[in-house]
């Protein structure tokens, strides 16, 4: 993985300084609330409803034992002994003082990590695909391109002020683990007829208040030309973004405001400026990608146990069919930490799974740790025959749950519980479903499918893209919940469609379970839900639901 | 109001500000005005010393045909937060543009090196926003991955 210069070590020691000086003028009285403000979000603190929250970055969501380590004795020190992996793969920790913060990027500074950039009206954390360079459809590994963005992004002095926030994602072959197309821009690595490598780029999805799929501005860039043309994009909607309406902000509304076409001449007029200043030298491409070489395989992993221990072992077999994807490597496998333990927040971990995962990284996986859009953890390259004592470690820690890509791997904002901007609860809610499915015996039947769930029309849950999305809204004091079906955050974007009225908190498991009863019902062959629902559209669904009982 | 020109407290500044367009224009001397009354200025053949301030929804791309013969350009911050005035000082720059590109508004310390970068070079801060060691804000980060002002060229073409 990347390894900081003396040059990116001296900015992120510089930055805590900075920082340490902005927040003493805070206490201070010098510096006005409004100031603050933006400084505190473009070094990751928010002030939420208990307390602040400080939004630590997971650059495209790769990290090494040492810096998971880090962050556990983090969550002890200063926090209450936990963090919360985030849909952007950063890691949130929700009860240090403001106080403390220039001391814990101080410690995160030690082990070339940072919170710039984890929010404001800022280029983010760049997020890519949690299996890259282990994936066999990969056409190139996204994440030298990542760094390189990320550099290009770190105070950035042209774009720390922008209409709203800017999201950057990365993916590397035709699967998209990434979510890139409700992202500002999704970068799509691409072959050309010519053979050549370079990105299809899109831009202006997002989800929000206001949820469009990206669109296409250019097909085929190539690699030399990615930050100018990046470059090109953000100064565009730098000067053209609205700045009126901060729910009308985001590139999303600019771009579809003047029609794709139109936007394309705009950027294309600016990128003729910066073409050559900003092109990227074969060898910087190079040095970065020298950072993210192949880990050393070894072909005698091929020669293992775990035929064996799949036929004996049955709960070990359950977890290996849903939580572990196939490794490019053979011999080799991708193991996926479950974040989503029964009636546990999903995305939460404490400091000591933190330090467990680690030591299992170190000792099964090349000491590397990758978080994912999903909120859970991936151990990129074990050896297959390391995947039994793998899960039992894994299990140990209550890390083993069998549900990776099932209904209880929900993506879950922490809803009203403990955001200043959500209407409503959200993790009673996942709790219930937890409750309701744990021992339903169609459950394995289900098969794949997403269920996302956000505390308010922010959509932090990425309800507009859950196969089902679940919308928390407030009507009158009390919590109710919106229901979309058909959407995807993949290669087949979509977003979801309404079902129809809200329904009661306590009605939430009880809706989807006539939900996948339907779909039991009318589904064909091994159709998964999205595809069932799209296929039938959402009458039969709608009948299931609202229809009075006979 | 304290002005920093080329990180230097200048007392006599030759530059009238004049915001208000009822107010009439000196008989001679050098007059900042807003770019729709700068433009008619000129047109009318004005003998005074010009110079435009640019807020966010003027088109700064008007100017570069005729930037060669300013000596300034005041660019207005209307709100911290509105960062469309670092991109005018860097369009002007990539330009050509060598006079003075002056910031004014809502300008206080934690932009200065931001703004710097892009290319202003000179600051008007409100008194209570000012203080002697301002300028310590410039020194506080000294590594820039991307092209600025002084040096165009990102850190991996340098």
């Amino acid at each position: 993985m990347y390894q900081y210069t003396e040059v990116d070590q001296k900015l992120v020691d510089e930055r805590v300084e900075q920082y340490r000086d902005q927040t003493r003028r805070f206490l201070a009285g010098e510096l006005p609330d409004e100031e603050f403000r933006a400084l505190r979000l473009m070094n990751g603190l928010y002030i939420q409803r208990q307390a602040p929250m400080l939004r630590v970055a997971i650059p495209y969501g790769l990290m090494s034992s040492r810096q998971l380590r880090q962050l556990a004795h983090i969550a002890r020190t200063y926090d209450k002994g936990y963090g919360h992996f985030t849909t952007r793969t950063n890691i949130q920790y929700n009860w240090p003082t403001l106080e403390s913060v220039p001391d814990i990027l101080a410690e995160l500074a030690k082990v070339q990590m940072h919170a710039i950039q984890t929010s404001g009206n800022c280029i983010r954390n760049t997020t890519t695909d949690p299996y890259a360079g282990v994936n066999a459809n990969e056409i190139e590994d996204p994440r030298p391109y990542c760094e390189i963005i990320r550099q290009w992004s770190t105070l950035h002095p042209e774009f720390a002020y922008l209409p709203r926030k800017f999201k950057i994602a990365v993916t590397g072959g035709p699967e998209d683990r990434a979510a890139s197309q409700v992202h500002d821009i999704g970068l799509h690595i691409v072959k050309n007829d010519a053979g050549e490598v370079g990105f299809e780029v899109l831009v202006g999805g997002g989800l929000g208040r206001t949820p469009v799929i990206g669109k296409v501005v250019n097909p085929f860039l190539a690699k030399e030309d990615l930050l100018s043309y990046l470059d090109a994009i953000l100064r565009v909607y730098n000067l053209n973004g609205r700045r009126d309406n901060k729910y009308k902000a985001r590139i999303k509304i600019l771009v579809n405001a003047l029609g794709v076409d139109k936007f394309r001449e705009l950027v294309d007029t600016e990128w003729a400026y910066t073409r050559d200043e900003l092109r990227l030298p074969a060898g910087e491409i190079e040095r970065a990608k020298g950072h993210f070489t192949p880990f050393d395989y070894q072909a005698d992993a091929v020669n293992n146990d775990l035929q064996d221990k799949l036929a004996t072992d049955a709960d070990f077999r359950t977890w290996y069919e849903a939580n572990t994807v196939a490794h490019k490597v053979p011999g080799y496998s991708v193991a996926v930490v479950s974040l989503k333990p029964y009636l546990q927040p999903a995305g939460d971990i404490t400091d000591i799974q933190m330090d467990a995962v680690a030591e299992l990284a170190d000792q099964f996986s090349g000491g590397e740790i990758r978080s994912t859009h999903d909120q859970n953890l991936v151990l990129a390259d074990v050896k297959e025959g390391d995947l039994y004592a793998l899960w039992q470690a894994l299990a140990a820690q209550n890390l083993a749950r069998p549900n990776v890509g099932k209904l209880t791997d929900m993506i879950v904002c922490p809803g009203f519980d403990y955001c200043s901007l959500a209407n409503a609860r959200t993790l009673n809610i996942a709790d219930q479903i937890n409750e309701k499915f744990e021992q339903v015996d169609y459950l394995h039947d289900i098969g794949d499918i997403s269920l996302n769930m956000s505390g308010c029309i922010n959509a932090c849950g990425h309800h507009h893209v859950g196969n089902i999305g679940i919308l928390g809204v407030d009507k009158k004091g009390e919590d109710w919940y919106q229901l979309t079906l058909g959407g995807s955050s993949g290669a087949d974007a979509s977003l979801g469609k309404v079902l129809g009225k809200a329904v009661a908190a306590d009605d939430v498991a009880n809706t989807l379970d006539k939900l996948l009863t339907k779909y039991i019902e009318v589904r064909e062959g091994e159709e998964s839900f999205l595809e069932t629902v799209r296929r039938t559209g959402l009458d039969p669904f709608k009948e299931a639901v609202y229809a009075p009982a006979h | 109001m304290p002005l920093l020109i080329n990180q230097q407290l200048i007392e006599n500044d030759p530059w009238q500000l004049l915001t208000d367009d009822e107010q009439a224009l000196p008989s001679d001397g050098a007059v900042i005005l807003p770019l729709a009354r700068f433009e008619q200025a000129r047109a009318d053949g004005s003998i005074l010393q010009l110079a435009p301030l640019v807020s966010g929804d003027d088109d700064i791309n008007a100017l570069l045909e005729q930037a060669d013969a300013l000596a300034l350009v005041a660019i207005e911050i209307p709100a911290f937060t509105d960062g469309r005035g670092f991109s005018f000082a860097r369009i002007l720059r990539r330009a050509g543009f060598k006079g003075q590109i002056r910031a004014i508004g809502d300008v206080t310390r934690d932009r200065l090196a931001f703004l710097t970068r892009c290319g202003f070079d000179a600051f008007q801060i409100a008194d209570d926003r000012y203080s002697d060691d301002i300028l310590s804000a410039l020194a506080e980060i000294s590594v820039n991955y991307q092209g600025s002002a002084d040096e165009p060229r990102p850190i991996y073409n340098r």
